[in-house]
């Protein structure tokens, strides 16, 4: 890092000039800090610092603050700063609720958790198959399961297991013991662990009361439960044995006589009966196995296989250490589903006497805090991811779009007249046609096929002396594509502005356009929606429904649109996102989202100069990926520079006469349309 | 029996296996002259059951897979020309009407709406069709009835039959059998022993409830006996469950490694 220090003082002091705005202390700290690794790191990174320090501290200021003072030390060497972004980013949105663990997460986790470059990849890798890990699961009639990543930690308590509970199936970015840089054997540990998790929902009782059960009792009976509910599981999917069987690789040698390797080689014996052990313990385990696994269903004989190896763990004087203690084979989960910790076992029922010379670990277990209820209407509220360019991956559920609720018309079906009739109808080239077989144009001149009614027609009047019928054709005819098209309207404050040279403000210009496409458009083929959006901040992104596609355009939808007014901030990514949900569900056969904007994006709580231009073009991509095509018409003479990156070189139109504005949307309509 | 009508005649036994009192049913409705409509995913035996009871009442099948391009002299009858002059030809439901057959039109939901009108008199208690081109009043022969089907699982609804139409028809609603039934089956179709039948039903049943979440429809038991058939003829299973029935139905990545998932599941891992 050293080597490349060419300082840029103008970018790295108008970044810091922004943090100064913001905030004060924040500043002189981080002077302070800047001064002391002063030459030891590169400017563009320092930049980059700066900047996710102003975005941390507009959401989370003490914890930027106690950050800051960490800082020293820690970046950029040994934590780069991108992973720091990272990092601080995960911590703002796994805790984006509970502000003192967020808080607690700035002054303690440790980023270094992100640092590994494996463990990236890993974790990549996992969520890239999450869908297809949810198929899966759905297949083996678990559909109302989410699946998720561990928090990343450092340190020997980081979770090496998947932890399964009623709704969320937690999958570790390393799994201790197992190693496969072939993507294919990874795949099959992902799908082995899934069908793990599933036998247990399907054949476990859970929540069971550990009371103050020993550890390593509940691993051991752990240990019998995995083995049977896979027994039953292996009765109605004969296949996942040999699956499973994959991972069960302990041998005497390669784990060896304490007590975690011999849980593994009793979990091999239990797996594969032609798998030979002689180890007493082992064999005693497999042969109380074998005679309880006469009715699988009975959970009691199990409950005693598993009192009883743990008791002849004790009498062979195996130390056991919970923090250590890590199910073998590797697929297997960390059975936290079977155990309720926070409940007392019913009187009378505990009976760890013999394991009473070993020291009692209290299992830590936080309590959660009861949530409080808030009534909100779900329906209301929709998460988005955003693109994150510079560390190029999608933070999940990161904006937070609320829509307007609006008042429903009684009647629902309101007959409209529209009093000063269709203004202009729009005229389309020939192009936008495609053909269509149920379409039947007879009785031709010329075609493609020859209509037989009318040819037979045509000969009966020849051979009657008649002059003949030449129309003997037929073709298909065409039609013109049905088309959804979704406007959607910048409602920032900077709409509120005149445009250059009139005295119109943009907002009415947008809206006069509005109107304009609303009323020219063929009702009984194209659809239209007229939505628009404004923000104030990733959590805000307020989003107005003024026509949707099924109202008609009456005087109700049109009081919406010259109501609205122009406030906030202009956060495009996100808006595009919920457009494309919202036209997805659209059956046309071409789907079309129309931004009308006068500005770049921007919001308030983003300084970083390309970030909001880069996820706008991402929503762009993601749009095109599901057949919506989006286009920009803006007002602002210098938006060559953002929007050709945002929507592609020819997709957007730049107009900067107010007068000509709306006639320009249609025109780019009709082109649109006829593409 | 007319002898145009002996090419259609059912002459062995199509195999069929009563899942329910569909076969019942059905005769009732026959002796009452109901025409019938058929209803259920694709693949799960509808096509086999027509053909089973016109077997089985002996009655000769006029089969018509229906497309958009069908129009209503399609199904009627033109006049064509030879030698002498212009000559009627009857169409297959005339036929049909004129010397009492069972006159079955697949997928009817695919056929234009206005062209399923001329059904219309036929379907009702007149069982009459009249051919305005040449002047004629058919009257059903007694042996005549009528039998469509449809997929209302993935129809738009722009492919609907007309309230009109429905109304004039008694309805079976096909499902896929249960899991011992289909398995049993595919054993029989497919000539495989009943365990690898019932493997391949297990996968087929994972399969199905993944509807609604990227599929459209599950893997039938059609589908099952294709696979069943590439086993018999000693083709790796893994392979021929992913050509039969796994690689057809969905092109997303995604599912089809959860479907490959589910044969896994089953059959246990691929060889490399």
């Amino acid at each position: 890092m050293k080597t490349d220090n060419v300082f840029k003082p103008s970018s790295l002091a108008k970044r810091l000039a922004v943090l100064q705005g913001i905030d004060k202390a924040a500043y002189v700290a981080l002077q302070n800090f800047l001064s002391s690794i002063d030459g030891s790191a590169n400017a563009d990174d320092l930049t980059d610092l700066v900047d996710l320090l102003c975005q941390t501290f507009t959401e989370e200021p003490a914890g930027t603050l106690a950050l800051i003072e960490r800082l020293d030390g820690l970046v950029p060497e040994p934590v780069s700063v991108k992973v720091l972004r990272r990092w601080a980013l995960d911590g703002l949105q796994r805790h984006r609720t509970a502000h003192s663990k967020r808080l607690q997460y700035f002054e303690t986790s440790d980023p270094l958790s992100f640092a590994d470059p494996e463990t990236q990849f890993d974790t990549d890798h996992i969520l890239a198959h999450r869908s297809t890990l949810l198929h899966y699961l759905t297949g083996f009639g678990v559909s109302d399961l989410q699946i998720d990543l561990h928090a990343p930690q450092v340190g020997p308590t980081s979770p090496k297991r998947i932890t399964v509970s009623n709704d969320l199936l937690l999958i570790p970015q390393r799994w201790s013991g197992f190693s496969a840089n072939d993507l294919h054997e990874r795949k099959l540990l992902y799908r082995a662990a899934v069908a793990h998790a599933a036998a247990h929902l399907q054949y476990s009782p859970q929540h069971l009361p550990a009371g103050n059960r020993h550890p390593m009792l509940l691993a051991m009976m752990g240990l019998i439960e995995d083995a049977r509910v896979e027994r039953l599981m292996v009765e109605k999917y004969p296949g996942l044995l040999a699956l499973w069987g994959r991972f069960h690789v302990a041998t005497r040698d390669s784990v060896g006589f304490d007590l975690n390797g011999l849980a593994a080689r009793l979990a091999r014996a239990l797996h594969d009966p032609e798998y030979a052990d002689n180890n007493a313990w082992v064999l005693l385990g497999r042969q109380m196995f074998e005679a309880a696994a006469t009715d699988l269903h009975n959970t009691l004989e199990f409950e005693i296989v598993g009192r009883r190896l743990a008791v002849e763990c004790t009498k062979m004087r195996l130390p056991f250490d919970a923090n250590r203690y890590c199910v073998i084979p590797a697929y297997r989960d960390d059975n936290e589903l079977l155990w309720d910790f926070n409940t007392a076992l019913p009187e009378g029922e505990e009976d760890t006497a013999a394991l009473d010379h070993f020291e009692l670990r209290k299992q830590k277990k936080e309590q959660l805090h009861p949530l409080r209820e808030v009534e909100t209407n779900l329906q209301a509220k929709r998460h988005y991811p955003e693109w994150d360019y510079k560390l190029e991956t999608l933070r999940e559920d990161w904006a937070t779009v609320i829509l307007a609720s609006r008042p429903r018309p009684k009647n629902k079906v309101q007959r409209f007249i529209n009093s000063h009739g269709r203004r202009n109808p729009l005229r389309f080239n020939s192009l936008a046609c495609i053909p269509d077989r149920s379409l039947r144009l007879k009785r031709l001149y010329e075609g493609d096929e020859i209509d037989i009614d009318a040819a037979v027609d045509s000969i009966v009047q020849r051979a009657g002396g008649l002059a003949p019928e030449p129309r003997i054709f037929m073709r298909h005819g065409r039609r013109r594509r049905s088309t959804a098209i979704l406007l959607l309207m910048d409602l920032s404050e900077s709409t509120k502005r005149f445009v250059p040279g009139s005295f119109i403000s943009v907002l009415d210009i947008e809206k006069r356009a509005a109107t304009l496409v609303a009323d020219s458009l063929d009702a009984s083929r194209d659809r239209v929606a007229i939505h628009g959006f404004s923000s104030n901040g990733r959590q805000e992104v307020h989003y107005v429904s003024i026509k949707d596609f099924d109202d008609p355009f009456g005087p109700e939808q049109k009081t919406t649109l010259k109501n609205q007014e122009s406030h906030l901030s202009t956060r495009i990514g996100a808006a595009l996102r919920h457009a494309s949900v919202v036209l997805k569900e659209q059956t046309s056969e071409r789907k079309l989202i129309l931004l009308l904007t006068d500005g770049e994006p921007s919001d308030v709580d983003v300084f970083e100069e390309d970030y909001l231009v880069e996820d706008a073009k991402h929503a762009v991509a993601t749009a095109k990926a599901l057949g919506i095509d989006a286009f920009c018409l803006t007002l602002d003479r210098n938006a060559d520079s953002y929007v050709r990156r945002i929507f592609g070189s020819r997709n957007y139109l730049i107009t900067d006469k107010a007068a000509s504005f709306a006639d320009s949307t249609v025109q780019t309509l009709v082109k649109l349309i006829g593409k | 029996m007319d002898k145009a009508l002996i090419p259609y005649l059912i002459e062995s036994e199509p195999y069929y296996r009563e899942t329910g009192n569909e076969v019942e049913l059905f005769e009732a409705a026959y002796l009452h002259g109901l025409p019938m409509m058929l209803k259920g995913p694709t693949g799960c035996g509808k096509t086999r059951f027509v053909e089973h009871m016109a077997w089985r009442l002996k009655l000769p099948l006029i089969t018509m897979a229906c497309n958009e391009d069908i129009t209503a002299s399609d199904l009627v009858g033109r006049f064509l020309l030879d030698t002498h002059g212009t000559v009627w030809h009857d169409g297959p439901l005339t036929i049909a009407v004129r010397f009492g057959a069972m006159c079955y039109l697949d997928e009817i939901v695919e056929a234009r709406q206005d062209t399923t009108v001329v059904i219309h008199p036929l379907t009702d208690k007149r069982r009459l069709l009249p051919l305005d081109r040449c002047g004629e009043l058919v009257k059903a022969h007694p042996d005549f009835r009528l039998v469509v089907s449809y997929n209302p699982g993935y129809q738009s609804a722009a492919k609907d039959m007309k309230p009109s139409t429905r109304q004039r028809f008694g309805a079976i609603d096909f499902d896929f059998p249960e899991a011992s039934i289909e398995a049993e089956i595919v054993a029989h179709e497919g000539k495989v022993p009943f365990d690898m039948a019932a493997k391949l039903v297990a996968v087929a049943q994972q399969s199905r409830s993944l509807c609604g979440r990227g599929l459209d429809e599950g893997i039938s038991t059609r589908m099952m006996i294709h696979a069943a058939h590439l086993i018999a003829n000693k083709i790796d299973i893994h392979d021929a469950c992913r050509l039969a029935m796994t690689a057809p139905i969905t092109d997303n990545r995604e599912l089809l490694e959860a479907l490959n998932g589910f044969v896994e599941a089953q059959f246990g891992l691929e060889l490399e």
